[in-house]
């Protein structure tokens, strides 16, 4: 009975320890997987051209070369769109129109045309153009073709010959053309249909190369990853719809196919066609992209990499690191050897696990409040959030686990220890500073590694004190800093485009674990070589 | 471990040297709604103005005034406007906010896509507000209980639900708070009785906006304002700026036809587009 | 070289020739160098409490209007909080500290004994190599961001709690206090393991000598013996979890409502730290509401104070009942 009990507790200790080992890969697997998608991915033309472009890197004349060939093999998406825009864009075609007779009007105002001539033209031309309006927005095919006849009566008038007008004549023939094909009760469904996959077009393979150049940058490239350009085509191909089905009442989810719904248009081809050469027109690669842990970023983490956040993290992180390590282990080191157990230490202690349960946010507000309206104001510092002011706030923020766990170090250090040092002659300090203190580093260690741990994710007192989401990189303590932690909460909390970012906002969090990592192997590499010199002992 | 060290140290070096040192910087803070438009303000600026050093800060349309008032920033996003106590601090401190609505914003009802319900009334939402209606079924949906999804209290995007819908009624105590759009969107698209309220911008696939007493959200709806359910975004600023500075361009940019673009790039109704 | 090892080691600590009487220059400089050295020590740990009284008079002086607008009462006993009424706002918060406390104990429930099962298990169970292995990984959890498990909570876990346990909102209790509790575990463990180990080898000698299995020496040696290690890092952890703040904002849901009946954990609630980190940053600095606020930090604040006292009073009866160890 009493061995079974015991093998069961040695198995349930096991599994404790399975459990938050599994608790860690549950949390951090997925994480790393879209985490690493940021740095391992493939990417297209899109990608090169956006690094080239927003960070000057990369080949140019290969980077152009490359630019050539994709933009023929996107041509023929383009040319297939404007046939069949042609055929159902009424308002476009309107505007055409119109514009082909203002243009008109003007080339016979610079011809110097005798005024009645003049007038009769203009005549005709509105003529023309009012009857190619109604043939556009009329779903009648008897309509429209008695419009386009009317129209292509004048195709043969000298007059008109050779000037601008003779676009209208063009223009007639691409939409008698285009509308043949067309069913004509179906056109206000094919123009919403086709503003939506023209979006779709725009987010795989940019913005229109005639259009204006978009603002931001996010808009200036189409997909610059694979996996992105994959999914977009997938919704090229398959629009999603709900519909109800008859026994439950709540929506399914179907995907119908697109290239059916414009079955026997002139867009049909279009789906075959990219399903064909989207590699020729997106170019992917597989890229490591290690300059993410050194670039910049677009504004909002859209693209480019996180090099400014690890530096303010590292800055931020090693600084209160500076100012908790001394505090902690003077403040242990006090409380376990200087002083007996008495109401003094009680309250300090006391106040010491306060310190420990006060919400983070509180302590954002106190480091605005006290540090940076107060404190360094006081010694001459500016009146502003700053690194400093950031990093002294997560000092205070971490101080008690700091003291605790030194103090737990140094009270487990054996009295003989001491006790031989001081039999030595060796006074209290020096008995400190060469026996116990060395003695007790890994449990310090420890505490380092834990607060340093929770410094660096840190997100609300940086928030107040020393955080920025957008900003140049510091050159000193004394300005703010963006970090990773308040980066990711950023992304988290703001922009409806971070959503379409994942593989940022998960490289992010990927990168601030590693980076704590990082800081820790070091620790920890420390803590083992004495604690095997320990052991030796 | 020196060869860590060293290389931290290179890290240091090589990103701090790449800085240029800018002449003039312009310190924004405040909304976390605003913030992307300040962003992409920033974003268009960078191009525009390489020696200005523009930094964004979101923590919030209280912070940013609270900041305005201290001195700490020169432009603080709300997207709410000030209250009265901010405007007697302010003038207490010799600080004369100036108020510059940037954008509209529509605020949309959305539910889960699987949901049938596609409109409903500003009683019914209400009524899912405080309580009185807790099935779908009673909506003649399926049997599903609904999930009430609330913005947190202090939001302008609350603040605006509050006035148009709740009338100064009380939400349920059972209503979940999230605190941004993103967790919005996240909660209502993974639940499927879901009902929340979200900014324009967040209305897309994976959720489903509702029709509001008969108007479906849109640009149109919104700006003609027969959508009533949307509010201004606003910068804040200590006097009006300086013409020709930073900050009057800065303020003054949603105005020009770029940062219209901005605008609805980033989910917003641009204020003078029709 | 190796003439002055021979004579550093030859020098003797203490000269026997002359007598063992300090000079009054020595006592002098003994005296002051221990008192101002110990002074200058206090002085130090000093800071710690200095904070905690700032962040007191801080948070006091921030709450102070609201208790004399407002008063205690109705802050403390009504669960309506409608801070942004616009006619007539309420604050009570009882439900927010109820949840508060509510989420915090159920984590420790899942925290405390994987937790210390989990110390033991790296202190006497396996290898000392394997040990070194598996620590850090623990401590690895201590890395993560509470950023990275919030939207571990809202994106993963609180679909998955819907689509397989049925609740049909998965941003809840449980949710939050599951991680909280894995929150807590790395500083429990790391704190109560470094104790546990520390307690001496001796002891668990004469126990095994004596014929009790491991579990008995465990349970009725070591942990007693490592008690006050223990209890620190489970204050500690509690501490965290109590002050936990994005974590619990985004996977509790935020209703701020009494779970009803009070052990269905698939409620949502709302806690002190994330009422104060989801209003504090939109609402206007001297509002009511931004005091109510304050008042929450300061409950917070105190509430913490009275856990410590009680852990300390434990502690305290423990090392007197066991004499000391």
């Amino acid at each position: 009975m009493r061995i079974t009990l015991d093998k069961f507790f040695t198995v349930l200790t096991g599994l404790a320890v399975m459990c938050m080992i599994a608790a860690l890969f549950v949390i951090l697997g997925p994480m790393i997987y879209r985490g690493l998608g940021a740095i391992f991915f493939r990417g297209t033309v899109e990608f090169r051209k956006m690094q080239l472009a927003e960070f000057e890197h990369g080949n140019i004349e290969k980077i152009k070369q490359e630019d050539i060939q994709t933009k023929q093999a996107r041509q023929a998406v383009y040319n297939i769109i404007d046939k069949f825009r042609n055929g159902i864009d009424a308002e476009k075609l309107t505007d055409q129109a119109k514009q082909i007779d203002r243009t008109f009007g003007k080339e016979l105002q610079l011809q110097d045309t005798e005024r009645e001539r003049y007038q009769e033209l203009r005549g005709l031309s509105r003529d023309i153009r009012d009857k190619l309006i109604e043939a556009f927005s009329s779903t009648d095919i008897e309509q429209i073709k008695k419009h386009i006849d009317f129209v292509l009566r004048y195709e043969s008038d000298e007059r008109f010959r050779k000037t601008s007008a003779a676009q209208y004549f063009k223009l007639a023939h691409e939409f008698a053309q285009a509308s043949e094909k067309i069913d004509f009760e179906k056109k206000d469904l094919y123009a919403g249909e086709l503003n939506e996959l023209e979006d779709i077009i725009v987010k795989l393979l940019g913005p229109d190369p005639n259009g204006n150049k978009p603002v931001l940058a996010q808009k200036r490239y189409g997909a610059a990853r694979w996996d992105q350009a994959q999914k977009l085509m997938h919704e090229l191909f398959w629009k999603e719809q709900w519909i109800e089905q008859e026994n439950s009442k709540t929506l399914v989810r179907i995907e119908t196919s697109r290239a059916e719904q414009f079955a026997g248009t002139e867009l049909e081809p279009l789906f075959a066609y990219i399903k064909d050469n989207s590699k020729k027109m997106l170019n992917p690669q597989i890229t490591f992209y290690w300059r993410y842990f050194l670039d910049d970023s677009t504004p909002g983490h859209y693209f480019g990499g996180i090099g400014p956040e690890i530096l303010g993290t590292l800055f931020l992180t090693l600084l209160s690191m500076v100012f908790v390590i001394p505090f902690g282990v003077i403040s242990a080191a006090y409380l376990t050897e200087c002083s007996s157990e008495g109401p003094v230490i009680r309250v300090i202690r006391m106040c010491i696990n306060t310190l420990a349960g006060v919400p983070s946010i509180v302590f954002g507000l106190f480091g605005m409040a006290f540090f940076v309206l107060f404190f360094i104001p006081f010694f001459g510092g500016p009146s502003q959030g700053c690194i400093l002011a950031g990093s002294l706030t997560l000092a205070v923020l971490t101080l008690p686990v700091m003291i605790r766990s030194s103090e737990e170090a140094i009270r487990t250090v054996p009295q003989t220890y001491k006790e031989a040092s001081l039999a030595l002659g060796a006074s209290k300090f020096v008995t400190f500073v060469k026996v116990t203190l060395p003695a007790a580093l890994p449990g310090i260690l420890t505490g380092i590694i834990l607060s340093l741990s929770r410094v660096a994710g840190e997100t609300a007192p940086i928030l107040f004190t020393a955080g920025i989401a957008i900003g140049p990189v510091p050159d000193s303590i004394f300005q703010k800093t963006r970090t990773l932690s308040y980066g990711s909460w950023d992304m988290a909390v703001s922009d409806k485009l971070a959503a379409e970012v994942p593989h940022n906002q998960y490289g992010m969090v990927v990168t601030l674990v590693l980076l704590i990592l990082c800081l820790n192997a070091l620790a920890i590499m420390l803590r083992s070589r004495v604690f095997k010199k320990l052991k030796g002992h | 471990m020196k060869s860590i060290t060293v290389k931290i140290l290179i890290t240091f070096a090589l990103l701090v040297s790449t800085n240029v040192i800018a002449q003039e910087k312009l310190h924004i803070e405040g909304s976390t709604t605003v913030g992307p438009v300040a962003d992409g303000f920033a974003e268009a600026f960078k191009s525009m103005y390489p020696d200005t050093a523009i930094t964004v800060n979101k923590s919030g349309s209280g912070t940013g005034a609270t900041a305005l008032i201290d001195g700490r920033c020169d432009i603080a996003t709300m997207s709410r406007f000030m209250k009265d106590t901010e405007f007697k601090d302010a003038v207490a401190k010799g600080v004369f906010p100036v108020a510059h609505a940037i954008a509209m914003d529509g605020i949309c009802v959305v539910v889960h896509p699987s949901n049938p319900i596609n409109a409903l009334t500003t009683e019914q939402v209400r009524d899912i507000y405080i309580g009185k209606i807790t099935n779908w079924k009673q909506l003649g949906g399926p049997d599903t209980q609904i999930v009430v999804i609330s913005r947190d209290t202090e939001s302008g995007t609350y603040d605006t639900f509050e006035t148009f819908i709740m009338k100064s009624q009380k939400m349920a105590s059972n209503v979940e708070y999230v605190n941004s759009n993103p967790q919005m969107f996240a909660r209502v698209q993974s639940t499927s009785g879901a009902v929340g309220y979200v900014g324009f911008g967040f209305v897309k696939t994976g959720v489903k906006a509702l029709t509001v007493n008969g108007v479906k959200p849109s640009v149109q709806t919104i700006i003609s304002g027969q959508y009533s359910l949307s509010r201004p975004l606003y910068m804040f600023t200590n006097g009006y700026p300086k013409l020709g500075s930073m900050t009057h361009k800065f303020v003054t940019f949603h105005l020009t036809e770029k940062g219209q673009e901005v605008i609805e790039d980033k989910g917003f109704v641009a204020l003078t587009n029709y | 070289m190796d003439n002055i090892k021979s004579e550093k080691i030859l020098k003797p600590a203490v000269v026997f020739e002359q007598p063992l009487v300090l000079t009054f220059t020595q006592d002098v400089k003994g005296f002051l160098f221990r008192y101002i050295g110990s002074f200058l020590l206090f002085l130090f740990t000093f800071t710690s409490v200095f904070a905690v009284l700032l962040i007191f008079l801080f948070v006091t002086l921030e709450a102070f209007p609201f208790l004399t607008k407002f008063g205690i009462t109705d802050f403390l006993t009504s669960t309506a909080w409608y801070p942004e009424a616009k006619d007539g706002a309420e604050f009570g918060a009882m439900a927010i500290i109820v949840g508060s406390i509510y989420v915090t104990a159920i984590s420790l429930v899942f925290s405390v004994p994987v937790g210390v099962l989990a110390s033991v298990f790296l202190s006497d169970i396996i290898s000392f190599k394997i040990r070194g292995i598996v620590k850090p990984i623990i401590e690895i959890l201590a890395a993560i961001p509470s950023v990275a498990y919030g939207f571990f909570a809202v994106l993963i876990l609180a679909p998955w709690l819907q689509k397989n346990l049925g609740f049909s909102s998965g941003t809840n209790a449980l949710n939050s206090s599951l991680l909280l509790s894995i929150m807590a575990l790395p500083t429990i463990i790391s704190v109560a393991e470094d104790s546990i180990s520390a307690s001496g080898r001796e002891l668990r000698e004469a126990s095994y000598a004596l014929g009790a299995t491991r579990f008995e020496t465990m349970f009725k040696v070591v942990i007693p013996a490592a008690h006050s290690g223990i209890i620190a890092g489970i204050v500690l952890g509690m501490m965290r979890a109590i002050g936990e703040t994005m974590v619990v904002w985004m996977a509790s849901g935020n209703a701020a409502q009494i779970p009803n009946p009070w052990w269905d954990l698939s409620q949502s609630i709302r806690t002190m730290t994330a009422s104060i980190a989801g209003e504090m940053g939109e609402t206007a600095k001297g509002s009511d509401h931004y005091r109510a606020l304050f008042m929450i930090g300061l409950l917070l604040l105190v509430m913490t104070l009275m856990l410590n006292l009680v852990s300390e009073y434990f502690l305290t009866r423990a090392r007197k009942s066991l004499g000391k160890v």
